[in-house]
């Protein structure tokens, strides 16, 4: 065991050190974050509001020169305003300095940011109350609706097998998920992993990893799948698979993340190794919660597996596409009601198995 | 000297500096109580003894073997010597009250065994005998929660009696109980003290049991070391300098 060597500083500057630290690294990100301020009001105002709504041209001038210029002009203005201590991150960050001009800078900037954000939104969804109450428009919204519910019956053993496929499609995702999930989320879980560089290495990559897999929605996994394993319920499976084992690490590792510590600290008091500890102390806590997101994610991939089929995965989704392509409303209706009867009922039965077992 | 702490410092990244330079010794067979306000390091102070808090300067000696900064094997080695009761409990509360009696042993079982759950007789034969010591044998199968406060926390002292401790830490171990339940789990403190000749350190706020249990009283006060002598030494004067001159003592008999 090696020496430790005596106390070197005395404790007052030890925490005088952590918290001049620590301002430090606010103020950096104070910096950083006014910059994205001034140069997102800047970006805002000139291309949605000045470019698109005020001049309303059509094809917006785009320059990476320009754009350079812009973010050039905001690196300078936002450090400038973050070096005088009076700006909104400042604020945020408790880096600034209290006074009525801090005051009035980030209340008259917070609400241009609002503003401008709104505004642009605006511009940019093309609200148009005028398109919303055409007559044209409500003339075929009705002829739709109207056959939407007549149904044509003709199909129903057809869309009733395609059913039960997007069910199983779904179910089948769930299950394999869940062995998956449980392995990763102890190496996503922020408590278990921080304690030394190298497991929180780990965490850190396998976080962005997972991050990255859900962000892709399970519609596009579907359409890569569909072309490496060819169209078809497989695809439909494999692509809901991949999205179920990002989002639900995320939820099973943040019911690790939210356990009692109290128990950790027992056992890990006890002497046990680190399997030990997650064995025996975080499990037992973790088991419901992870039981309630599986039976709630299958109720979701359900969901999921009819819009799936729509590029190809298969089950009933496919089957709207089919009769979507060829205009035959009335058989669309039909299978609309029977993907809301579905999913109505799965909705009741996964919201009653997770109150019983709670 | 079975344990020495010496110019101990705690300061949390938070920069909290709760403990400054506390200097205590512990002979065995000591039952140490250790008074003071909330927030005045008492906490801070048994976990930096039992390792779960790593101290950021001083030197903690256990049996004269320097523990301050251990780590890893030799950390696991030393915490199955020390055990703990928690104002809380800490139980795993949707497991059964013998098992988690059980996992106070989980130092000394292999890492495989214990994940199994496929214990040897011994040591099943030493958890019902743990619980028979706290007088609660005929829990032994219900689930932990389902327990009243006063019975949890016999099961936590069964479950740090299955480690052997040499040391036995209790951080508050009565302060979210009862008067009367408080003097029962504190005889069985006072009870394994002095038959198994357990080193007790435990905190406390009542004067009452603390002058009736303790052989020696430290008292703390925003992480200084304010007193340190007889229980019966403390008198009107010194309590308002440990608790301030505000305070007056509520007897709970």
């Amino acid at each position: 065991m090696k020496d430790i060597p005596p106390l070197e500083k005395l404790p007052h500057e030890i925490m005088e050190e952590i918290r001049e630290r620590e301002r430090k690294v606010n103020f950096v990100k104070a910096i950083f974050l006014d910059i994205f301020f001034v140069f997102y009001s800047i970006l805002v105002i000139q291309r949605a509001i000045y470019y698109k709504f005020i001049l309303d041209l059509r094809d917006i001038p785009f320059s990476w020169t320009e754009i350079g210029w812009i973010f050039a002009t905001s690196a300078i203005i936002g450090s400038l305003w973050a070096y005088s201590r009076t700006s909104l991150s400042c604020k945020l960050f408790g880096v600034s300095k209290d006074g009525n001009v801090t005051k009035w800078t980030v209340e008259i900037f917070a609400w241009l940011l609002f503003d401008i954000t709104f505004i642009a939104g605006w511009i940019v969804t093309k609200i148009s109350i005028v398109s919303l109450f055409s007559a044209d428009g409500i003339h075929g919204a009705e002829r739709l609706f109207g056959a939407l519910f007549t149904p044509q019956f003709g199909i129903f053993d057809d869309a009733l097998f395609a059913m039960i496929e997007t069910i199983y499609i779904a179910l089948l995702a769930t299950l394999i998920s869940i062995p998956i999930t449980l392995f990763i989320s102890f190496f996503t879980a922020r408590n278990l992993m921080r304690d030394n560089k190298f497991t929180f290495a780990i965490y850190y990559i396998l976080r962005i990893i997972l991050n990255f897999v859900r962000s892709i929605e399970p519609l596009i996994w579907a359409i890569i799948f569909s072309v490496w394993v060819g169209i078809g319920p497989f695809a439909g499976m494999i692509a809901l698979l991949v999205h179920t084992i990002a989002s639900n690490a995320k939820l099973y590792s943040e019911a690790i993340e939210g356990i009692e510590e109290g128990p950790v600290e027992a056992i890990s008091a006890t002497g046990a190794n680190k399997v030990q500890i997650v064995w025996h102390a975080v499990v037992p806590q973790i088991v419901l919660p992870f039981l309630s997101f599986t039976i709630y994610r299958w109720d979701i991939n359900v969901r999921m597996a009819t819009i799936i089929g729509l590029v190809g995965g298969g089950g009933i989704g496919t089957m709207l596409m089919q009769y979507q392509g060829l205009a035959r409303w009335r058989e669309v209706g039909l299978i609309v009601i029977m993907i809301a009867f579905v999913v109505y009922i799965m909705d009741y039965i996964s919201a009653k198995i997770r109150e019983a077992i709670y | 000297m079975l344990l020495r702490i010496e110019n101990l410092h705690k300061i949390y990244k938070s920069g909290t500096h709760a403990l400054k330079g506390v200097n205590l010794q512990v002979s065995e067979g000591e039952f140490l109580v250790v008074i003071g306000l909330s927030g005045s390091g008492k906490s801070t102070l048994l976990r930096c003894v039992n390792r779960l808090l790593e101290p950021t300067s001083g030197k903690i000696l256990f049996f004269d073997k320097d523990i301050t900064h251990i780590k890893g094997e030799e950390l696991r080695s030393v915490k199955k010597q020390i055990g703990i009761v928690f104002q809380q409990f800490n139980l795993i509360k949707r497991r059964s009250v013998l098992s988690n009696v059980i996992n106070g042993r989980l130092g000394s079982l292999g890492t495989f065994e214990s994940i199994l759950e496929n214990y040897s007789d011994g040591v099943l034969a030493d958890a019902r005998k743990c619980l028979e010591t706290v007088g609660i044998p005929e829990y032994s199968s219900v689930r932990a929660d389902t327990l009243s406060g006063g019975q949890q926390q016999r099961v936590a002292i069964a479950r740090s009696l299955m480690q052997n401790p040499k040391l036995l830490l209790a951080d508050e171990p009565v302060a979210s109980l009862d008067p009367a339940t408080s003097n029962s789990i504190m005889q069985y403190f006072d009870r394994i003290n002095k038959e198994m000749g357990t080193t007790v350190i435990c905190s406390l706020h009542f004067l009452s049991l603390v002058r009736r249990y303790a052989t020696r009283v430290i008292a703390l006060k925003a992480g200084e070391l304010v007193y340190e002598g007889l229980p019966v030494d403390i008198d009107e004067a010194w309590f308002k300098k440990i608790y301030g001159e505000e305070a007056e003592e509520v007897e709970i008999k």
